[in-house]
């Protein structure tokens, strides 16, 4: 492949990286990928592919200026650069405009698995979730609460609102489902799910992987040898999903 | 006739949940490590550009051990994680670094660097893991470094674009203007980001293709034991990928299950070994060489982890 030929393909493919990443920011939809903390430093990514691109294409400019300048000493530089590293680059742009964004669900559980007691942070993080409202805490808090607590009973009969979106398993009563949420601390190659046990009498007319949000009191209960908070719900309603579908620890 | 008619549909509906999977898992790798590959590749292109193989020579000290050390110690200045380390340590071979100090640099700097001593201590606290963290890599590091400098002969350890002639496209002049040098810097930059970034996406396809089919939770069902938990604790670190400068946070999700021997091998050899480094590495070194790149750091975080296991904690 001629040389500026390789640098027009590789020009709009830093461009075009570029653009995935704005297109992902202007939707929202960077944190269905990466832990929102790294948010500032994507953008500044984003705007450096567009600066390689700027230069890529003043470079163009500048040998097609140069080939009319001096055409009889124009001739063009170097070996033919091999096309192949041009097609990978083409898969990230491929993958992220063909197949519609999603973020990880109950589709994920068989190879990602999922955990209702999850030991994610250190202890003395516990303590600031104690002091929250308990209508306030997310299904994260509450795992780390019972995790760390000597004492579950202490919780039992407090008010419960948590957001999460439905899973059903084999192992739980016809009455009952797990609303669940991804945790990611770096990007979504090492997310997790996590899941509470929801009481609900209508339970069977929820449908997997439907975001819903769950009112209801906690009752402590032993699951897989462990103590875990389960929501005798007092409603479960349907929402949209939310504009970060994870939680970050 | 339905049920035959229905099964090819949950088939199908299965391989598109499977590939949406594989495709958030895929951009997420791809994404986090895109800024910091770049941020490596541009200093290659700085250090091509402003660094020539006269003040190489004058900087690195000819006796190996020192080199080999110093080179250990090049992360705090060059602050790059796994992704970013390869194409720098590329360039600093073409320009005379020796092999010593370059394999010294390239296990080390993903580790011994302010933002990772920064996120491990935010993590765990500055405390015996970020100590014994940043020990033992950089024992790792010099071990492997003075191992590699008996090998006086380059050419049997890089490949050969390397140790001979220069395929390179953009070629920086010492006597450049400052722009000049820049414009040089920035497009040597995207030649290497080409260059590694493939290997970064093949990587990166890889460990989502294996994070997809393969069970993580039925890897951590497996180990419990102090040889098995640490075992199981460096497969996760190769086939997780992810970048060393965050790996803190990701192991922290392991503490009640693991122990703190298995944790430290993890944060030990994750950012010296995953899928898509040896992809990279496999552009800078022949084959044997990766091999040892690869081995010895495993057979040391291994040990490393059991000697925590069975007579520290």
């Amino acid at each position: 492949m001629p040389q500026r030929m390789f640098r027009s393909f590789q020009g709009l493919l830093l461009a075009g990286l570029s653009l995935l990443f704005v297109f992902k920011a202007v939707n929202g939809q960077l944190t269905w990928y990466i832990n929102s903390r790294f948010i500032p430093l994507t953008i500044l990514g984003m705007v450096f592919l567009a600066v390689l691109a700027q230069a890529v294409f003043s470079e163009i400019r500048r040998s097609r200026k140069h080939e009319q300048d001096h055409p009889e000493h124009y001739h063009e530089h170097g070996h033919a650069p091999s096309a192949t590293s041009l097609w990978v680059m083409l898969i990230p742009l491929a993958i992220g405009i063909a197949i519609p964004a999603r973020p990880l669900d109950s589709s994920a559980f068989d190879s990602k698995g999922f955990n209702t007691s999850a030991p994610l942070v250190s202890s003395d993080i516990s303590a600031q979730i104690f002091e929250t409202e308990s209508e306030e805490r997310n299904i994260l808090d509450w795992l780390k609460l019972f995790n760390y607590e000597e004492d579950v009973i202490q919780f039992v009969g407090q008010k419960a609102s948590v957001v999460g979106f439905v899973y059903f398993d084999a192992t739980l009563d016809k009455d009952q489902f797990y609303v669940s949420r991804f945790v990611i601390s770096c990007c979504a190659a090492d997310g997790f799910a996590i899941a509470m046990p929801v009481q609900w009498s209508q339970a069977d007319a929820l449908q997997q992987d439907a975001w819903v949000a769950v009112k209801g009191k906690i009752e402590a209960i032993t699951l897989n040898g462990s103590r875990v908070p389960l929501i005798v719900a007092e409603s479960v309603e349907a929402v949209e999903t939310p504009d970060q579908p994870y939680l970050f620890p | 006739m339905l049920t035959a008619s229905l099964l090819p549909v949950s088939f199908l509906s299965f391989l598109w949940d499977r590939l949406n999977v594989f495709a958030t898992v895929f951009l997420g790798i791809f994404m986090e490590a895109v800024p910091y590959l770049l941020l490596g590749t541009f200093a290659s292109g700085l250090v091509e550009v402003f660094v020539d193989r006269e003040q190489m020579s004058r900087w690195v000290s000819r006796r190996p051990a020192a080199a080999t050390i110093s080179g250990a110690f090049m992360g705090m200045v060059f602050p790059v994680c796994e992704c970013g380390v390869v194409p720098l340590t590329r360039r600093l071979f073409k320009k005379g670094l020796p092999l010593s100090a370059g394999i010294s640099f390239l296990l080390a700097a993903p580790v011994l660097n302010p933002i990772v001593v920064l996120s491990t201590a935010s993590a765990f606290g500055w405390g015996e893991m970020l100590f014994w963290r940043f020990a033992i890599s950089l024992g790792i590091a010099v071990v492997v470094g003075l191992i590699f400098s008996f090998q006086k002969d380059t050419v049997q350890v890089l490949r050969p674009t390397l140790a001979g002639e220069d395929h390179q496209h953009v070629h920086a002049e010492p006597n450049d203007p400052a722009m000049e040098k820049v414009r040089k810097a920035l497009l040597i930059t995207v030649d290497e980001f080409f260059d590694m970034g493939r290997y970064l996406i093949l990587g990166a396809m890889l460990a989502a293709g294996l994070q997809t089919f393969i069970a993580q939770s039925s890897l951590l069902a497996i180990g419990n034991g102090p040889v098995l938990s640490v075992l199981i604790m460096l497969l996760l670190a190769i086939l997780l990928s992810i970048c060393s400068t965050v790996d803190s946070f990701v192991a922290l999700g392991f503490t009640g299950a693991f122990s703190f021997g298995a944790i430290l091998s993890f944060l030990v050899f994750g950012p010296m070994v995953d899928i898509k480094s040896v992809m990279m590495y496999l552009q800078v070194f022949k084959r044997r060489a990766v091999f040892y790149i690869v081995v010895l750091p495993f057979m040391m975080s291994l040990l490393a982890g059991l000697i925590f296991n069975y007579f520290v904690k």
